[in-house]
């Protein structure tokens, strides 16, 4: 793999690229996972709400549950990229 | 304050003779909770008290009063107090003015309605009548033959009718129409024809003249309709006007006639005497007891009875004013039990705390505070209030870290951040020292290690108080197992990696096998309260990973806030950046068109970057209370305290 070309920049270059990538998967994909879980609590939520208008705080509140995935991958993009 | 109001729970008996003088002596004192009186199959002594006689009086006349306030939409929840009324001249006028008023909205409402249908029946002849406009043959031509038949109708296309007819066609209409008269003999056969070509017949309509003419004159009819029908709501609305004060007044004090009339079906009674049970706040027992001995002259019973079970007191906030309004939140999630600790006063201080954290700007706070005091004017009801009060608190905190962070909509302010920095370096403007993401997220984590122990802890002392004897005991060790265990991972750590900010242990002795002094406390602590959890219940120690999951979850006040600054700077980046400053150097007209663009841009990208932060910020740091500050201690489902009375707003005796 080493190639002869290769010089000290380039490699750090690469790495901050890689890094780089690394957040924005770690972010990206938490968001894919945050969305599936919030699909199915919110659309009970909005179901339950019609029901009984009283629950909404509660049933919003279970809504955002799910995003300390996105919160998790958020803090390992920064920690990647800081 | 950091109970609910201690109460006390009284038995009151007396003769049936003096119950209406008691009941009201209770509603007007607003304090005595019912407790409703459920009859048992087996003691047939005591029943279910009847209502007072002017029960139903009272109630018919609610539901007049009711039916005029749905009629004029008036909501006395959305209602100013102007003047308080008198009780004895709202009696008085319920006699006199009431029936005016009811007979005046009744027949207003009335032929509202009749107008509405005849609106509507016009509407409906002008809609039948349409597609014969199209037709140049006056109505009455349509019919009364005795040799002929006329077809009428939609059809989906023109078409040849090969016996002798005469035929008009128009596409003008939707649905294309068509009239096609022929002799009688032919009726069958050209009936298949236009079948085959769609035919759908519609009846002529019973009028003479032209359809045109017709049509002109139904919709004018409607139209005119409709002005008295404007007219009859102007009318209304003067209703409106006129009489909102007494409205709501009659509707507050029949509301409490009818409530006390129907207090007895909550009390149990035998032949002579009634008997009720509830409860009364301990501070104001003792001046109800003084009052109902006074109006009953000493005919009354009152015993106070022994509280057994907590689960039954119904539970009143007792908090100072300025966290009264965060009381909303708990209700949200749950009222304390009676004896455990009320965590309002906690909510409310650091609620805000976290919410300056996560929106520490000052542009977007000082919005966020015009819009909290000016929607008060327009949200009346009590939950709302609340809530604008908590949102302006909260958006005070994040002016107040909005000048610490140095922030107004994503800009620097003029100095330095004085605690972290969160200038991103988007677009190249950063200045300073760029942002400090691993020490804001240190602190994160502290904050959200000190706010789990300070629950731990809190859960020690409501074990104490909620439980008895050896399960108190256990709760109690298994609450500080999960703190060693917090520690004891904190420790371990601690001895192994440097963290900036925190204490660095690298550097104790070692004992054994590389563990340092800290380290091996670290172990001895884990282990310690891994076995107080599992004394308790062993199955919550698969709950262990919590404790990391729940520490880690901090995180999001920082990183929920770095996102806010992001969009903020990328709106500020390309709105100014990228499309107004350019083309301020040389302005030319494409360039001015740039230039609204890019304040539009800047507009919308600041406003839905204050809904998001206002959806962030409250969300996150609420969350961060209900999942991870109140699973550590708090029980919930304390009853409402619900006082037999009412606060009376519109009148006075």
């Amino acid at each position: 793999m080493v190639d002869v070309g290769t010089t000290l920049e380039m490699v750090q270059a690469s790495q901050a690229g890689m890094s780089a990538l690394g957040a924005g998967l770690a972010v990206g994909l938490t968001g894919i996972g945050a969305g599936i879980a919030e699909m199915a609590i919110g659309s009970a939520a909005v179901g339950a709400t019609a029901e009984n208008r009283d629950v909404f705080g509660l049933v919003l509140l279970l809504t955002v549950i799910p995003e300390t995935i996105v919160i998790f991958g958020l803090v390992v993009a920064l920690l990647l990229l800081f | 304050m950091l109970r609910p109001e201690r109460m006390r729970r009284l038995l009151i008996a007396a003769p049936k003779g003096e119950i209406d003088a008691i009941v009201r002596e209770l509603y007007r004192h607003n304090v005595y909770h019912i407790e409703d009186f459920v009859p048992e199959s087996s003691s047939e002594a005591l029943s279910i008290g009847y209502p007072l006689p002017e029960a139903s009086d009272a109630a018919s006349a609610l539901t007049k009063v009711r039916a005029i306030e749905n009629a004029c939409g008036i909501d006395p929840e959305n209602v100013d107090v102007k003047t308080k009324l008198p009780a004895s001249k709202v009696r008085e006028m319920i006699r006199t003015d009431l029936p005016v008023i009811q007979k005046e909205a009744e027949d207003l409402v009335g032929s509202r309605s009749r107008l509405e249908t005849r609106q509507k029946e016009h509407e409906q002849r002008a809609r039948e009548l349409e597609p014969f406009a199209a037709v140049p043959l006056d109505l009455e031509f349509y019919r009364g033959y005795a040799r002929f038949t006329v077809f009428t109708g939609h059809i989906t296309r023109d078409v040849d009718i090969d016996v002798p007819n005469e035929k008009y066609f128009s596409d003008k209409v939707a649905g294309n129409m068509v009239v096609v008269v022929v002799q009688n003999e032919h009726r069958e056969q050209v009936e298949r024809t236009l079948l085959n070509a769609g035919f759908q017949a519609i009846p002529v309509p019973e009028e003479t003249g032209a359809p045109a003419d017709c049509m002109k004159a139904h919709l004018e009819e409607a139209r005119r309709i409709e002005d008295e029908i404007a007219a009859i709501n102007g009318k209304i609305a003067g209703i409106r006007e006129r009489h909102t004060d007494f409205l709501v007044a009659c509707d507050e004090l029949l509301t409490a006639d009818v409530e006390r009339a129907q207090a007895p079906l909550r009390f149990a009674t035998t032949e002579e005497t009634f008997i009720t049970e509830g409860w009364v706040p301990e501070d104001r027992a003792d001046r109800i007891q003084d009052a109902l001995g006074r109006v009953t002259g000493g005919r009354i019973y009152i015993e106070e009875l022994d509280i057994d079970d907590d689960t039954v007191v119904p539970v009143e906030y007792e908090n100072p004013s300025f966290a009264s309004p965060t009381q909303m939140l708990m209700d949200i999630y749950a009222r304390p039990r009676y004896s455990e600790l009320d965590p309002t006063l906690m909510v409310a201080i650091v609620f805000p705390i976290f919410f300056g954290l996560i929106l520490g700007d000052v542009g977007y706070g000082a919005v966020l505070l015009a819009l909290s005091l000016g929607l008060r004017k327009f949200l009346k009801g009590e939950g709302g209030r609340a809530l604008l009060k908590v949102l302006s608190y909260a958006s005070i905190s994040s002016i107040v870290f909005g000048v610490l962070y140095s922030e107004a909509f994503g800009f620097a302010l003029p100095w330095d951040a004085m605690i972290f920095s969160r200038h991103l370096n988007i677009g190249g403007a950063a200045g300073g020292h760029g942002p400090q993401v691993v020490e804001l997220m240190i602190v994160a984590l502290w904050i959200g290690i000190l706010h789990i122990t300070l629950g731990r802890i809190l859960g020690i002392i409501n074990a104490r108080s909620l439980y008895h004897g050896k399960h108190a005991t256990k709760a109690v060790i298994s609450h500080a197992g999960w703190l060693g265990i917090m520690w004891g991972i904190l420790l371990i750590i601690w001895s192994f990696f440097p963290i900036p900010m925190m204490p660095d242990l690298t550097g104790l002795p070692i004992i054994a096998m590389g563990f340092g002094v800290a380290a091996v406390i670290g172990v001895v602590l884990l282990v310690a309260g891994i076995i107080g959890i599992a004394q308790e219940n062993p199955l919550e120690v698969v709950e262990l990973p919590t404790i990391i999951s729940h520490v880690l979850s901090y995180a999001r006040l920082t990183a929920v806030g770095l996102s806010s600054v992001a969009i903020a700077m990328v709106v500020n980046y390309i709105s100014i950046g990228m499309m107004i400053e350019p083309q301020l150097e040389a302005i030319t007209l494409t360039g001015v068109i740039f230039i609204v663009l890019g304040i539009l841009v800047f507009l919308l990208g600041h406003v839905l970057n204050t809904a998001l932060g206002l959806l962030g910020g409250g969300l996150h740091s609420i969350r961060l209370h209900y999942v991870e500050f109140f699973t550590k201690f708090y029980k919930g489902g304390g009853k409402k305290y619900n006082p037999f009375g009412m606060k009376s707003k519109f009148t006075e005796e």
